[in-house]
């Protein structure tokens, strides 16, 4: 018989087990007015660029929330845990989450949306997924608990051909359009609007598909240089982002020419060269930088006062920053509104309800205004031009949303397939 | 004193045969199907859905990979695209009208058939090679199921699995009635698996393991052989994947069937050890719960210990510490878990008698 296992181990495998029975313990929550909302965020593998600005944000905002006394005398709690973008680990933090009494989840992640898509239905808890996720779930009646509230990635798609369509004076036709994107449901989402959109306009277009993770995108943008587009669309996230505009780069393509989806932010620029991404445009549908109140206000108090800072605080007000701190400040609208309407306790019916009275809310002047009906959980789906100067994001085209028969049109056809046969 | 085996005569084949000799082993067997059966009953519903649904169908997964793996020693690094290729397959029939057990037969079919053409390179090449064969497969599924409409649905979509009968009588809808069905396939397959290395064709299947060139002199039809493991392992673990999206996530996404959830599967029967049925449980039960129970544990440990660690680095250090603990256990036990389970198993069989000698091992 071989080495007889060692004493010590087996102390390690008692006390594992004694872990786990601790967790299994400690699973009822107190009584206290708590509202907690939950991410099983992606902390660890593909999306860590945004994620960990966006958690930041929301634990800042969080304890803000808290130092005031909370929200109509409701503490705020924010529950996190890693899911490395895998949806069976989603799915396991959703339910002690859920059990925990979050009625608001986010993960940040199409994958782990798609994952929790049957349950939020079934369990009455509100799904966020802002500008991620599938476009038809902007359909209230079909996804009664998804809300994007924000642009698609349909309605970001058609944003960024209308800015070449002003750009080129109103009259794009001829003009050539190469669509950079990684070759994943990510990346394709986009192509049936583009398609209506090329063809609506009279624009020529080609796709050039990267293989995931594209983090080597060379290939690709030979291929680019040689079709010698006039504007170029990117659809990436994350390390594949700055790959692509130093291959944009490489070939000499003009970068004021270079529309992004909303994945690209101020790390990604440092990634590239400040200097050097001069000119990239994106689509934006909320609002970069500290000239907010709110975002002083989290800086001054929490930062400075509290010295509470969740991170670093030069990423305050950065963009993935200010996407995460929009979220919550429509969550404490949100609790405000249900509490106000339909009383304790809160409930994901209550919060969902709450959502849906949303008329003209601007987020405190970090998003467009938001109109949110029981039909429409897109908000609107404002979204406007944004170009880095070098230093940070300015502000070169409006609030728009525009080709909306075109993306109203893909939702119908969607939702209703959805709705017929639960694709 | 447990494990007696005083009076243990076998006076028969049958007798001498049997899976477990010992009295004290039946009862515990007996014990754990009995706890397993009755699950729904006692166990919250987080633990059920989260934990034991899971864990037995990623056990059973292991199982079908541990044919291939331990038992006919050939690697596959690609047997999550074997899971999807049956997952959609049962997901396709069922929504097409065929009963539940027509569609899961139909995902073991076509798991095995294609199975089989990635079994067709292992025919040529061996070892790591192997491993990149396979790895192709993976790719090759994944791209397929992205890439054509009419099988994943195109881009975005997760087709939903719909709520399905066995027999055309019982509803699957509770979360109790998913994890029965799941435990009865679990069962059926360990019962398989138990006895797979007494027949013919588990032998054969060592033998390949060992040496295919002796195997081959000693009469093992090696091209046969090696076909046939490659594709009642796919049968095996089409038929999970299609219990896995029907039981577990009741939809179906490319991502529950990627890259990593097949390096998952080559961890949990490494883990476990290879070529052992208790291997493949233990093995899933660690690489599924262990993340979990770090994650919970684990910020509440530093927190506790006054070190508020920013979210990101705290998510991080859940990592090293889980990998830590593989390397750990490999280090000490390159057999696996099932192996350290033996080693406490045969210190218990002459317990207290610590030097008489083992027997029954």
């Amino acid at each position: 018989m071989s080495a007889r296992t060692p004493r010590w181990l087996v102390g390690v495998l008692l006390g594992a087990l004694t872990l786990l029975g601790a967790g299994l313990a400690a699973e009822t929550g107190a009584a206290e007015k708590v509202f907690r909302f939950a991410c099983a965020c992606d902390l660890t593998k593909v999306y860590t660029f945004a994620v960990e600005e966006i958690v930041q944000a929301q634990k800042d905002y969080v304890e803000l929330l808290n130092l005031k006394g909370g929200v109509s005398g409701h503490r705020f709690e924010f529950l996190v845990e890693d899911s490395g973008n895998e949806p069976q680990r989603a799915l396991e933090i959703y339910e002690r989450f859920k059990r925990q009494g979050a009625l608001y989840f986010d993960g940040w992640s199409t994958p782990i949306g798609k994952a929790l898509t049957p349950r939020v239905l079934e369990d009455r808890i509100v799904l966020g997924q802002m500008f991620v996720g599938r476009g038809d779930a902007v359909d209230g009646r079909t996804f009664p608990y998804v809300f994007p509230m924000g642009a698609t990635y349909w309605q970001q798609m058609a944003r960024a051909v209308e800015h070449i369509r002003e750009r080129e004076g109103g009259a794009p036709r001829g003009k050539k359009v190469a669509f950079v994107y990684i070759d994943s449901p990510f990346g394709r989402e986009p192509l049936p609007v583009l398609e209506e959109l090329a063809r609506r306009l009279g624009l020529e277009w080609k796709g050039f598909p990267v293989p995931s993770p594209a983090t080597e995108q060379s290939a690709a943008w030979t291929q680019v240089r040689a079709f010698r587009p006039d504007w170029a669309i990117i659809w990436f996230a994350g390390p594949s982002t700055p790959a692509a505009v130093r291959e944009a780069l490489r070939i000499g393509f003009p970068l004021d020419h270079l529309i992004s989806v909303v994945w690209i932010g101020e790390s990604d620029m440092k990634v590239v060269g400040e200097a050097r991404a001069r000119g990239v445009l994106r689509v934006e549908g909320w609002h970069t930088g500290r000239d907010v109140a709110v975002v002083q206000e989290i800086v001054r108090e929490v930062y400075e006062k509290a010295r509470k800072g969740h991170g670093p605080v030069e990423r305050v007000g950065w963009t993935y920053y200010n996407i995460g701190l929009a979220e919550v400040v429509q969550l404490e609208e949100a609790v405000r509104v249900a509490l106000r309407t339909s009383g304790e306790p809160l409930t994901g019916e209550k919060l969902k309800r709450a959502l849906e009275s949303f008329r003209n809310f601007d987020a405190r002047g970090l998003r467009p205004p938001l109109t949110i009906t029981a039909e429409d959980h897109g908000g609107g789906q404002l979204t406007r031009i944004g170009q880095w100067d070098g230093a940070r994001w300015t502000t070169v085209s409006g609030w728009k949303a525009p080709f909306q028969d075109v993306v109203a049109e893909q939702v119908r056809k969607s939702a209703e397939e959805f709705r017929r046969s639960g694709r | 004193m447990f494990y007696r085996q005083c009076g243990v005569r076998h006076v028969s084949y049958a007798a001498d045969w049997q899976l477990w000799p010992l009295r004290f082993e039946r009862l515990q067997v007996g014990a754990l199907l009995l706890a397993a059966a009755s699950a729904p009953l006692w166990l919250p519903g987080l633990y059920l859905g989260s934990y034991a649904l899971p864990v037995i169908i990623f056990a059973t997964a292991t199982l079908g990979l541990d044919l291939i793996m331990g038992r006919a020693g050939q690697i596959h690094v690609g047997y999550a695209a074997i899971m999807a290729v049956g997952a959609y397959t049962a997901v396709h029939a069922v929504r097409a009208g065929a009963p539940f057990e027509v569609g899961l037969l139909a995902a073991g079919l076509a798991s095995a058939l294609v199975g089989l053409v990635a079994g067709a390179t292992a025919l040529r090449v061996k070892g790591l090679y192997l491993a990149i064969g396979t790895l192709a497969l993976q790719f090759l599924v994944e791209w397929v199921i992205v890439h054509v409409p009419a099988i994943g649905g195109g881009a975005q979509t997760t087709l939903q699995a719909p709520a399905v009968r066995v027999l055309g009588v019982a509803p699957v809808t509770t979360l109790g009635a998913r994890y029965w069905v799941a435990l009865a396939w679990c069962v059926l397959v360990t019962a398989y698996m138990l006895n797979v290395g007494r027949t013919g064709f588990g032998r054969a299947l060592v033998a390949l393991r060992e040496r295919d060139y002796a195997a081959a002199v000693l009469g093992v039809h090696v091209f046969r052989y090696k076909l046939l493991a490659f594709s009642v392992s796919s049968f095996v673990g089409g038929i999970t994947g299609a219990v896995l999206a029907f039981t577990y996530y009741r939809a179906v996404t490319p991502e529950q069937f990627g890259l990593d959830v097949s390096i998952q599967l080559l961890a949990m029967g490494l883990i476990g050890g290879l070529g052992r049925v208790l291997g493949s449980f233990l093995g899933a039960a660690f690489v599924f719960v262990v993340p979990i129970v770090i994650s919970t544990a684990l910020p509440g440990a530093l927190e506790a210990a006054g070190l508020g660690l920013p979210v990101a680095v705290l998510s991080h250090l859940q990592i090293i510490v889980y990998g830590a603990l593989i390397v750990g256990f490999l280090l000490l036990e390159p057999l696996g878990l099932a192996k350290i389970y033996d080693n406490v198993r045969s210190y218990f069989l002459v317990w207290p008698f610590g030097y008489a000698r083992r027997t029954m091992g």
